[in-house]
């Protein structure tokens, strides 16, 4: 049964937490800085659609950091708080709790790629012009959904696993090179590619660059719509895949007992 | 639809045998729970006493569907523990001892309100439930602190708390006093009795003799995994009645004085309590105070304070019956 306030709850608490955490400002605000500022300060003088590509790809760094981070630590934080059995008995089931958790953790990123925005506009003067404004959100917003529903995956593969800091440390950079969010994906060695093709992100990015009206990057030369029925399909498998995981998770959880260990 | 009538819970050769890890990697895996059966009646306290590692937090977990069984059946309000667990959950919560299972970060009320949504508590509702929860728990003034700058028993204390969000009828409280100061356990316990007074079933587990006593109608002994004796406490300490308690007093017992009391002929089972250099001795003997002579000449190098022949407890009955266990 789905609960929504369940999931509304969850939102709520990991806004609570982020706001009374403050460590979760480094990967959601410092990293994805740099990173543009670096970009901004090594190409002073390219032209226009560049400068927009380092935007929009460290406005991405900062969305996929957050995802990355606070899912891996989604089901993590209540094994070391030892919550996870009071999250258990509950009827509320596991997964819904970190739907919540994930949205906001997205929504997070979304603040920090704007913020991303504005500092190029003010610090670099860089010109930042939306071709088709509403197709751009869209795209944002596809995009965000895609990267919760990868959060929500990766939460329960996380919690599979104690290894999940080094998973998160060795998931972090391939995906920022892969998904296109830094380098054009046909820049790529061929053999990476599926790999890129596999990610919703790298289509939403896509289809947010195009609406963005940055020119001649597009992957496989799909166009927007195209872009956006892709991130919707790789999304519902995402979706399915961590709904599969997560009730492996507590029939596990229910068999073994090990969840609770930390 | 949970049941009408009958038993709120009924166990009947529960087992669990985990698959992997702890003990069980070192050889043939042994049940950590082994065949118990028992029964507890709506609105009573049920104890289950035993050492560590004696299977009474698998217990406790298997019956609030954190577990599933490996063998056996096991009801609650007449529910399948195993099959109906999401229907069951509506009706459990389940209360550890010590200091985790709370977010820190975030207020008292803030964990309680959280909790409550996922019971969904109708909204209007939680807040009033939440309000009154906290000032029962004597907690209203502290409501908005975080949970990381309360003391250990404010947070165990908002433990029940979070456990009652749901109204629970069937309430699981694993050690709650454990680590409490005397005072806080007190209040605890009397809220325990209050909850049966309201009608809701109580599963505690304990270490503390008289905390069993005091508040379980029935309590079942459980060591490696079975429970070797079940009954009112009273019953149980019957268990010992034909065998003696010598209490000694004595100043400067050191550990030798003490194996050698135990090695002696006709003494079952010697619990030494220290404080300081003085030590309470519970000897436990078959044969009354015809045994004093030895116990007092096995105790010839320290200085002897008091000796008197005491009436079995509880604590005297859990020994007993745990180092025959021990010993098969």
């Amino acid at each position: 049964m789905i609960n929504i306030r369940a999931t509304s709850a969850a939102f709520k608490q990991q806004a609570r937490h982020f706001f009374a955490d403050p460590q979760w400002v480094i990967p959601s605000l410092v990293a994805p800085f740099t990173f543009t500022i670096v970009v901004l300060m090594l190409f002073p003088a390219v032209d226009e659609p560049v400068v927009l590509y380092a935007v929009l790809g460290g406005g991405i760094l900062g969305m996929w950091g957050n995802t990355l981070y606070a899912s891996g630590w989604s089901v993590s934080f209540d094994r070391m708080n030892g919550t996870l059995e009071s999250l258990l008995i509950t009827p509320t089931p596991m997964v819904q709790v970190v739907a919540g958790r994930a949205v906001w953790n997205t929504l997070i990123g979304l603040t920090n790629a704007a913020a991303v925005f504005v500092v190029a506009e003010l610090a670099f003067g860089t010109e930042l012009r939306l071709e088709d404004p509403a197709l751009f959100f869209l795209a944002l917003a596809a995009t965000l959904l895609s990267l919760a529903t990868v959060g929500l995956m990766l939460s329960a593969m996380f919690v599979m696993t104690r290894s999940s800091t080094v998973l998160m440390q060795i998931l972090e950079l391939p995906i920022y090179f892969i998904s296109g969010a830094m380098i054009p994906v046909d820049h790529l060695p061929e053999a990476i590619r599926p790999f890129s093709y596999a990610l919703a992100p790298t289509w939403g990015v896509d289809a947010m660059r195009q609406a963005a009206g940055i020119q001649g990057t597009t992957v496989m030369g799909l166009g927007t719509g195209a872009d956006l029925l892709i991130v919707a399909a790789i999304t519902s498998v995402y979706l399915a895949i961590a709904l599969y995981l997560f009730r492996r998770m507590e029939a596990r959880a229910r068999a073994d007992g090990s969840l609770g260990r930390w | 639809m949970t049941r009408a009538s009958g038993p709120a819970i009924v166990v009947d050769e529960l087992t669990k045998v985990y698959a992997n890890g702890g003990r069980k990697r070192t050889g043939a895996a042994r049940p950590a729970v082994d065949g118990i059966s028992f029964s507890v009646e709506q609105g009573k306290i049920y104890g289950l006493l035993g050492p560590n590692g004696a299977g009474k937090t698998t217990t406790i977990k298997m019956l609030s569907t954190l577990l599933l069984p490996t063998a056996g059946t096991a009801t609650v309000l007449g529910l399948d523990v195993s099959s109906d667990h999401m229907e069951i959950r509506k009706h459990i919560n389940l209360v550890s001892g010590g200091e985790r299972g709370l977010y820190y970060r975030i207020t008292g009320k803030q964990n309680l309100q959280f909790f409550s949504d996922l019971y969904m508590v109708p909204r209007r509702a939680r807040d009033e439930n939440v309000a009154r929860l906290l000032e029962r728990v004597g907690l209203s003034d502290a409501a908005d602190k975080r949970v990381e700058d309360y003391s250990r028993g404010m947070k165990q204390r908002l433990h029940i708390a979070r456990a009652l969000v749901n109204d629970p009828e069937v309430l699981f409280l694993d050690e709650p006093t454990i680590g409490l100061d005397p005072e806080i356990a007190r209040d605890l316990r009397d809220m325990i009795r209050r909850m049966a007074d309201e009608q809701k079933t109580v599963i505690l587990t304990t270490h503390y003799m008289k905390e069993a006593e005091e508040l379980c109608g029935t309590i079942g002994i459980i060591s490696k995994g079975k429970i070797v004796a079940s009954g009112p406490p009273s019953m149980l300490k019957d268990l010992v009645r034909d065998k003696s308690i010598i209490e000694v007093e004595a100043l400067n017992v050191d550990e030798g004085s003490i194996d050698g009391l135990r090695a002696t002929e006709g003494v079952q089972e010697v619990v030494a309590v220290k404080n300081g250099d003085r030590s309470i001795l519970r000897v436990q003997v078959g044969s009354g105070s015809d045994m004093i002579p030895a116990i007092v000449s096995r105790l010839g190098s320290c200085r002897i304070v008091r000796v008197s022949n005491e009436e079995p407890t509880l604590e005297d009955a859990y020994l007993s019956l745990v180092s025959r266990n021990d010993k098969h």
